[in-house]
């Protein structure tokens, strides 16, 4: 056990070492001058020069690179090019809200999910099956920025329930910030919701094709009981832990929800860098992105390691 | 077992759910006149009644890169900085001067001396009293050739500031330069803590120190500045206790905000949403022309718009009157130079360029290019401007010039024009309170604003309308050069905005400005 | 699911190809899905001719108009006919789904197969790390970031979300090679003294086609939200070409007053991405009768 976390450990660290690579390159091939950036219009020359000396813009690549690793791994992400704050500072601060917006739309993506897969399984080849399947083909094909706005036409336009956007801590008025929450997290839930929905599907089938299950069977347990009892415990497994897995596209999908929604958390963060080509922020979030992808899919490989002993032998090597 | 307990927990997240949309439902329906305030309060009173309310939402339409007056360049800072810091000379609603931190001056018979009489007993936010001391320091602060700030070229005639006594101050110039008063109503003429600036250096932009009439609390970027009333204020204390600036950089998400509640205020509305704010109730909206001028700059240095003749086709292609009916819903006035209605120094006999696709065919024939040519347009991302270029491709199209739109951020657009590394570029001037401000720095050409236009006549009209006193005759000296600038298409000019904020009903003692600034110093709720 | 297809000689082929044309007309979904990616590529290839109005006209008289018997679907913000332009936007979803995977399909293919059959330091440490690396981002955000350093534009905007994807084709590929190379037919290959050319491009490519079909339908889905999305941001195609994603960002403005701007395009990535995914899925099925 300990030496397959030692290894996949040290393998956490190499997809590291490639993901600041590509950060890294991504910003430095791009045209356009930081130190003119943030001297604006009038700048005189020498000005420039002796702020990209300072900034170490002068130096070859390879020694920049490494300036800025040594940087970030003692937690320093530059700053910004339009304000000067502190990048990381930034990111850390609209990170709850990100969490917040992910932890609601995992609950609502559950919601939905498990209902609709244990239905579709047990009821494998029926109309109720069909609905099941068309659902999560179009939870998977429905654009998410596109479900937003519809659903503020609905909820906020035609409706009036809800809000149709912003952002208020949880701690500061709870029903507001919930009710604000709501569309953001059902955009991005129903996708989730949906390749969950397929995931159960598939898990729920398997396992209920397997020995254990028909031994419940043959003790003459009924048969809905089999499925709460024992399937479902056991088809949940790889759903969790997969769905962990699945933080990367539900980051990205943050990206849009958090800027049809005006919810100031990482996702907009980096959308308004990107069209602000505040690149050190850009840079600074991307990374912090990635390094969440890596650590989470490290935690959950271990975890499923731990629940799942099958999958030790080849787990690291996946 | 299992399966209950699963039950359970769907059903009480089922209900969780549901009680959130229902309370939300009800709410709506029931409470028409909720303002949700209770969010920002600290303390719980959420309950409490409207008319004590004394803390200012504001939505604005960005997030201020700069809190350091001396080094802003964008419109957007000066909003806060209304708040934060005086001026030593401000505007009233009608453009005239009045005393702020300079309680009154005097000019010498040459036009080069002004004497400044200071206010006294007015102290910085952090203590540091304000004497003439400190006016000089501000004042070299930003003429220090090594700081580059980007007020030193509006300051550039300044030679030297001299300290009489501790209230007054001595400022003179290399040569009379009539605009000098007016170039104090804005940054140039804010104040900031000397001992501030010498303590936090760089700093002193993420927490500023100023002798305003709110001082600075907090700042979380791209989410909130909050400011809160300065208590030894020098002049009538406001009302308001508190102002949360809150940066809705999307116009939508800023008029639903004022909707819903949660703005009592917001800057820029979108023209699309002016006729429906009118109706809503419990909105108002103040309404005022500004100082400004939109239109297109022209790359003078380079291919195509070298030729005058090509640039005056383009801006014969280009239906203003359009423009304004479809992306501005005639919330703004058709422009013929850069001197908008609200300057005294307008002059409605110049007149605004009609379409005329024939001419603008001829045109494009003599300069050798019967059959179009090709340009690129450099746009803001922001509706309005991408639909005006659309908008102007279309237009142009007709006479067979093929415009490529680019979409690139401020700063991006003004790299460009700096470096003449572009054709044309959709781009305006918040504009200044003396018209110097706006003809001058675009016309001239060592002018700060203009990307490669030099005519020997016009510098000699602007340079002469510099020294001249008599409104008049400045006013004339403008025409002039205006008439010649629209003759070449220097410039081409589309409109002048009209500004509109919108604010709920419950807000009272607002004043619209020309300089389009919202001062909230004598708000109140009631 | 690995999808595992169970080629052996090449007499059955035939048959099996047939077994499976039978499975994918029996599953109804998949059928329409095939159905409507076919409307929609006639839709874009003879756009000039469907669509009743210059995508581009603008009127100064009509805009914001709601759908009426002249313009089906409305007019926009520039009084331009929304459904012209929604007909003329498949063009650039449909060319967006196929060139970016064609990229991905370009680079992927060819490293994912010499990665495979050669392994090694370079499969091990870096390829496949590299693969790990690129998985770990938000597609989207990288995609963007991408976008934005390129300069925005419709080409760029293929090539990024091509990029983003290669990795996904790497690694199915390569697993794919890794199952395949043990395999008698390799060996005989091999044996026979074929060059590792021929056996790569030419016996292992061939057999790895199936899977790789189904990636790149459902792919082409992901990579029409992509563009999408992209467009919505301002970083896709750019005016006056009609794309579905910024007609929908600049509807989205108009929500109270002309809905039908952002209803109609989504309406059509909806119909447009579902229809690949169900196409996708199908073939998936039909290609491995066990998952049914």
């Amino acid at each position: 056990m300990l030496s397959f976390i030692i290894r996949r450990f040290g393998l956490m660290l190499v997809i590291l070492l490639f993901v600041s690579i590509i950060v890294f390159s991504l910003i430095h091939i791009t045209p356009g001058d930081p130190a003119r950036m943030m001297l604006g219009q009038e700048a005189t020359e020498e000005a420039l020069q002796a702020l990209r000396h300072q900034l170490g813009l002068d130096l070859p690549l390879y020694q920049q690179y490494f300036n800025w690793i040594t940087g970030v791994v003692q937690g320093d992400l530059g700053n910004s090019l339009k304000d000067n704050s502190d990048v990381l500072q930034v990111i850390l601060q609209k990170l709850p809200v990100t969490i917040q917006m992910t932890i609601f739309s995992f609950l609502i993506a559950l919601m939905i999910a498990i209902p609709a897969g244990i239905i579709s399984a047990t009821r494998k080849g029926t109309l109720w099956d069909y609905g099941g399947t068309l659902f999560a083909l179009s939870g998977v094909s429905i654009p998410p920025f596109w479900l937003g706005i519809m659903l503020i036409f609905f909820f906020s336009i035609q409706l009036g329930w809800l809000p149709p956007s912003g952002y208020v801590e949880p701690w500061v008025d709870l029903k507001k910030s919930l009710l604000l929450m709501l569309m953001p997290a059902l955009s991005l839930g129903v996708r989730l919701s949906a390749e969950i929905t397929r995931m159960l599907r598939s898990s729920l089938l398997e396992v209920l094709r397997s020995d254990f299950i028909r031994t419940a069977y043959s003790k003459g347990l009924l048969e809905r009981g089999v499925v709460f009892g024992h399937a479902i415990k056991n088809a949940l497994i790889p759903v969790v832990t997969v769905s962990g897995l699945q933080l990367a596209t539900f980051l990205g999908g943050a990206v849009i929800t958090e800027t049809i929604f005006a919810v100031p958390g990482l996702g907009r963060l980096v959308v308004t860098s990107i069209l602000t080509r505040d690149f050190p922020m850009v840079q600074g979030a991307v990374l912090f992105m990635a390094f969440m992808v890596v650590t989470v899919n490290f935690l959950v490989d271990i975890l499923y390691s731990i629940l799942d002993p099958r999958i030790k032998l080849e787990g690291g090597k996946k | 077992m299992n399966r209950k307990r699963f039950f359970w927990l769907w059903t009480a997240l089922l209900v969780l759910m549901l009680a959130v949309t229902g309370c939300g439902g009800a709410d709506q329906a029931g409470s028409t006149n909720t303002n949700g305030d209770g969010n920002q309060t600290e303390t719980s009173s959420d309950s409490s009644s409207e008319p004590g309310k004394t803390e200012l939402i504001v939505g604005m339409d960005d997030d201020p890169p700069q809190m350091d007056p001396h080094f802003s360049t964008a419109a957007v800072d000066r909003q806060t900085y209304q708040s934060l810091y005086d001026k030593l000379i401000d505007i009233d609603a009608n453009l005239n001067l009045v005393p702020q931190l300079a309680e009154d001056w005097e000019i010498s018979e040459d036009g080069k001396v002004y004497t400044f009489f200071l206010r006294q007993g007015v102290t910085f936010h952090d203590g540091t009293p304000f004497n003439a001391e400190a006016v000089k320091f501000n004042f070299e602060r930003m003429m220090d050739p090594d700081a580059g700030s980007p007020r030193a070229s509006e300051l550039s005639p300044v030679q030297e500031v001299r300290v009489v006594d501790e209230y007054t101050v001595e400022v003179e110039l290399d040569a009379p330069f009539s605009p000098f008063l007016a170039v104090l109503t804005d940054r140039a003429g804010m104040m900031v803590s000397p001992t501030a600036v010498q303590e936090k250096g760089k700093d002193f932009s993420n927490s500023p120190v100023g002798t305003g009439p709110f001082q600075f609390v907090e700042r979380v970027v791209q989410d909130r500045i909050v400011l809160e009333r300065y208590d030894d204020y020098w002049g009538e204390l406001p009302k308001v206790t508190k102002i949360t600036i809150i940066p809705y950089a999307d116009e939508n998400v800023r008029v639903t905000n004022l909707l819903s509640g949660d703005a009592d205020i917001i800057n820029r509305v979108p023209p699309k949403e002016i006729e429906k704010l009118k109706q809503s109730e419990g909105i108002e909206l103040a309404e005022t022309g500004t100082l400004g001028f939109q239109g297109l700059y022209l790359n003078h240095k380079g291919e195509p718009f070298n030729n005058a003749k090509l640039r005056k086709a383009l801006d014969l292609v280009i239906d203003r009157e359009a423009i304004k009916k479809v992306v501005m819903r005639d919330a703004v006035i058709t422009a013929a130079g850069p001197i908008p209605p609200s300057s005294w120094a307008y002059d409605d006999s110049l007149e605004v360029v009609q379409r005329d696709v024939e001419k603008a065919k001829q045109l494009m024939a003599e300069a050798g290019y019967p059959d179009g040519f090709s340009f690129t347009l450099m746009i803001n991302p922001k509706p309005v401007e991408q639909q005006m270029g659309e908008m102007i491709q279309s237009m142009a199209a007709e006479a067979g010039i093929d415009v490529k739109l680019e979409i690139v951020e401020f700063g991006t657009m003004l790299d460009k024009m700096d470096n003449h590394e572009f054709h044309a570029s959709r781009l305006g001037w918040s504009g200044r309170t003396d018209p110097d401000g706006n003809v001058y720095p675009l016309l001239h050409s060592t002018g700060y604003i203009n990307y490669g236009y030099s005519n020997p006549e016009v510098d000699g009209l602007l340079e002469q309308a510099r020294q001249e006193t008599a409104p008049d005759k400045r006013r004339a000296l403008y025409t002039e050069a205006t008439k010649i600038a629209q003759d070449e298409a220097a410039y081409i000019f589309l409109y002048h905005e009209i500004d509109y904020k919108a604010y709920k009903d419950n807000l009272k003692g607002f004043t619209p400005y020309p300089d389009t600034m919202m001062r909230f110093h004598h708000v109140y709720f009631e | 699911m690995a999808v595992d297809t169970v080629i052996k000689t090449d007499n059955p082929k035939k048959r099996m190809v047939k077994d499976m044309w039978g499975r994918f007309v029996q599953n109804k979904l998949a059928v329409v899905g095939g159905i409507f990616i076919f409307l929609l590529i006639f839709m874009a290839v003879f756009a000039p001719w469907i669509a009743p109005h210059d995508p581009t006209k603008q009127s100064y008289e009509k805009f914001l108009h709601a759908p009426d018997s002249e313009n089906w679907f409305g007019t926009d913000e520039l009084g331009r006919d929304i459904f012209s332009r929604v007909i003329y936007g498949s063009r650039v979803s449909l060319e967006a789904g196929l060139i970016s995977v064609g990229i991905a399909l370009l680079i992927g293919v060819p490293i994912g197969l010499l990665s495979g059959y050669y392994r090694g330091v370079l499969d091990e440490y870096i390829v496949m790390r590299f693969t790990d690396a690129m998985l770990s981002f938000p597609p989207l955000v990288l995609a963007l970031s991408m976008a934005a350093v390129l300069g925005a534009g419709l080409e760029n905007a293929m090539i990024a979300i091509g990029l983003v994807f290669t990795p996904n084709f790497i690694r199915l590929i390569r697993a794919e090679v890794l199952s395949q190379r043990e395999r008698e037919y390799v060996e005989a290959a091999k044996a026979s003294g074929i060059s590792d050319f021929r056996i790569i491009f030419f016996h292992l490519l061939p057999n790895c086609l199936p899977p790789i079909l189904v990636q790149a339908t459902l792919s082409i889905a992901a990579a029409i939200i992509a563009e999408a999305s992209l467009s919505y941001l301002g970083l896709g195609t750019q005016p006056p070409t009609p794309s579905w994603g910024s007609m929908l960002s600049m509807g989205q403005g108009y929500l109270d007053t002309a809905p039908w701007i952002a209803i109609w395009p989504g309406v059509f990535i909806f119909i447009t991405v579902l229809s690949f995914n169900l196409f996708g899925d199908g073939i998936r099925d039909a290609l491995d009768p066990r998952m049914k």
